[in-house]
């Protein structure tokens, strides 16, 4: 017998003991896939089976806080102001409706600015919005303060308004189907300004003492970087109550007259930018211009004691520059006719710089100088440094932008 | 006679438009950036017609609102946007006065309705903050949303984008699949073809001006160590470029990746202290000449690093 003849069987013997090893080892790997497939399958299936993962809080409105603080000399006496904490509340109501709030405390109490819903899905490009909101009247009138481009409104907006377009009451905005953007508002409002004195939003009333507003506004790209938008509206208000809480001898109360008692607040608004295709937000220039005319019978503030109508006329106009992520500055003039004196103007000139530490924090220097065109009147002039952040949810509104 | 020929014709031809098939009209896609809407032009063929809003030379952060996009919106069949709020400046406040019921605006997604296609679907997204809050700066609250900087992104954005109008257009859903294998066919070539180009930059150490070249750095192997900025969104202080300088120099790093929107004065400025070398990239399409398309933009980024460090492909 050879060697091989010898170690044959034993070859034979080894390679059929060995044949199963062989192919056990070559199925380990598959099983070991498989197994792993499973568990993989199994770890899929109770992960797409799981519930959503949601706090009790999920449907709570997002939240947001905007603190405005500033130090103020105005004639060469200062101060500092707390001039205002402002909550807002916003969520969607259901599919067709959204809702949200402002209130805002300050030195002066707290004060409900905005509660107001917005429907979100009517037909025929109509939105409406109701409660208390700011009317859509101008350009600059519906910003809250800190929003503004100035720390103080401008005075043709505060008098001629009276504050922020503050109104209880119902709007309506239609998108019109055009390949431009052309929107129209209408509204209904018990009156139209926070410190609006000539109404209140109190009691009943007839329906022609009511605030109705009407706005177009329209908007055109003139170039790659420059555009222009612009807007006019009236808040007619057909009658009102003029009480004699005073009296003419100082002791009568009653209604002095219903009567030629409309009063039309007319206005139009251009706004000019120029943004390089380059700089986004960061770069360009801004040139904002409104005017007024505020047409009524206006009626003595001690005697109550009607003069005859006549309209009185108010606006500003400002430029700002921004020169990049951080810096931006500018002028504004504003001018105010007295609403009782007729030819007395008040001019106030307000240069400002404004530093956005970042998108949440931003400080504002003004200076600003009132000269009004009687003989003696003082010069007044303010400055002011303001400190404005932003905590929580933030939004960037159209309307606002 | 004449006119009554006349009426009868434009008769004729308003009930033929009216008449049309819904499914031979038009789809109007609004995309937020322009390499969406060089996609969506792509996988949609003859099918859509494309409208965008932002010109890619912004900070996609701070797009401005103009109110000729209104329109555009409101008359649109579906919007294709980024996702992960990186839009949030201005496409939840657009759709919020668009009136569109196929396109509502939302605080979590941006977009709810049957028109919103997100491309941000299904992607492995970066950098998801532990924690939500603004001392870390304007971060985003689903993770890094720049992933349209990363080539190999597109192949997703497509898919989704077809996904999108299949969904809105059943009719056309053989179109729309043989449009996106023809572009991923582009797109993978490409691909192929720009790895091995960034091959050579694998582990090379860079510092970019915002954090937004994460995606980038996944697909050239690029290690971002470090950003001009502060933290995301706030800008730079004096004792931060210092600490910055002493990295980059201890780190030895060659690069600086300046996206096209920042000021160059910056980078400039931090290469001459540490001779690194600046490479200008668009982080949207049209950002720079001749980036119109996702692919041209892609290839101009990958070719700006490469020559930045001397590795020309």
């Amino acid at each position: 017998m050879n060697r091989t003849n010898r170690f044959g069987p034993l070859a034979l013997a080894l390679a059929l003991t060995a044949a199963p090893v062989l192919a056990q080892e070559q199925q380990a790997p598959a099983q070991d896939t498989q197994t792993l497939l499973n568990d993989l399958e199994q770890r899929v299936s109770k992960l797409e089976g799981a519930p959503a993962k949601a706090a009790l809080n999920s449907f709570n409105p997002a939240i947001g806080m905007a603190l405005d603080t500033a130090f103020r000399d105005d004639n060469d006496k200062a101060s500092f102001l707390f001039r205002a904490a402002e909550l807002n509340i916003e969520a969607p109501v259901d599919p067709f409706l959204k809702a949200w709030g402002v209130i805002t405390g300050s030195n002066s109490g707290v004060d409900v600015e905005e509660a107001a819903l917005e429907t979100t899905s009517l037909p025929y490009n109509l939105t409406v919005r109701g409660g208390r909101l700011f009317a859509n009247y101008g350009r600059l009138a519906h910003f809250h303060d800190h929003e503004l481009p100035v720390i103080d409104r401008p005075r043709s907006l505060d008098t001629y308004i009276g504050g922020e377009t503050q109104a209880d009451g119902l709007e309506v905005q239609w998108l019109v189907p055009a390949p431009f953007y052309l929107n129209a508002t209408a509204g209904m409002y018990d009156k139209m300004g926070a410190n609006n004195a000539r109404q209140n939003n109190q009691g009943a009333r007839p329906l022609d003492s009511f605030t109705y507003l009407g706005r177009l506004n329209t908007y055109a790209d003139l170039t790659d970087s420059q555009n222009v938008e612009l807007g006019v509206d009236t808040a007619w208000t057909p009658k009102r109550k003029v009480n004699d809480t005073a009296g003419a001898n100082g002791a009568t109360t009653g209604i002095v007259t219903q009567n030629d008692t409309w009063r039309t607040l007319t206005g139009v608004d251009m706004t000019y930018r120029y943004q390089p295709p380059s700089g986004g937000l960061y770069r360009g220039v801004i040139w904002g211009t409104e005017v007024m005319q505020n047409d009524e019978r206006r009626f003595d503030p001690t005697t109550s004691l009607p003069s005859p109508r006549r309209p009185s006329y108010a606006g500003f106009s400002y430029v700002e520059i921004k020169s990049g992520l951080q810096l931006r500055g500018g002028v504004m003039a504003d001018l105010t006719e007295d609403q009782d004196i007729r030819g007395k103007l008040t001019s106030t000139y307000t240069g400002f710089l404004t530093y956005d530490v970042s998108e949440f924090q931003r400080l504002r220097l003004t200076y600003a100088e009132a000269i009004t065109n009687v003989a003696g009147a003082p010069r007044d002039h303010v400055v002011g440094l303001q400190w404005t952040g932003v905590i929580g949810h933030h939004v960037h509104g159209f309307r606002d932008r | 006679m004449r006119t009554n020929i006349l009426s009868a014709s434009l008769l004729a031809v308003f009930f033929a438009l009216a008449a049309r098939p819904a499914s031979a009209r038009t789809l109007h896609v609004v995309a937020t950036i322009p390499e969406l809407g060089d996609i969506a032009e792509r996988v949609g063929g003859d099918h859509v017609s494309v409208d965008t809003l932002a010109r890619g030379t912004e900070d996609i952060h701070q797009v401005v609102m103009r109110p000729s996009l209104v329109p555009k919106l409101n008359r649109a069949d579906a919007v294709v946007y980024l996702g992960l709020t990186v839009e949030h400046s201005f496409l939840p406040g657009l759709l919020n006065v668009a009136n569109n019921p196929n396109l509502r605006t939302d605080v979590v997604k941006e977009c709810v309705g049957a028109g919103c296609i997100d491309c941000s679907e299904g992607l492995a997204v970066l950098e998801k903050p532990s924690s939500l809050s603004r001392s870390e700066g304007e971060i985003h609250p689903f993770g890094n949303p720049h992933y349209n900087v990363d080539p190999a992104d597109g192949v997703l954005i497509a898919k989704n984008i077809e996904a999108g109008l299949v969904r809105i257009d059943p009719d056309h859903a053989a179109d729309y699949e043989k449009n996106l294998k023809a572009y991923l066919a582009e797109l993978n070539a490409k691909l192929a073809e720009w790895r091995k180009w960034v091959a050579p930059l694998k582990g090379m150490k860079a510092v970019s001006y915002h954090q937004d070249v994460v995606y980038l750095g996944r697909f050239t192997g690029i290690d971002f160590i470090g950003t001009i900025e502060l933290k995301p969104g706030v800008a730079p202080t004096p004792t931060h470029l210092e600490q910055l300088v002493q990295l980059m120099k201890q780190e030895h790093v060659p690069l600086i990746v300046r996206e096209q929107q920042y000021d160059p004065k910056m980078p400039e400025w931090l290469a001459e202290n540490t001779g690194a070398k600046v490479a200008v990239i668009g982080t949207m399409s049209k950002a720079l000449p001749d980036t119109d398309t996702f692919i041209k933009m892609s290839e101009h980024n990958l070719k700006a690093i490469l020559a930045a460090v001397g590795k020309a492909p």
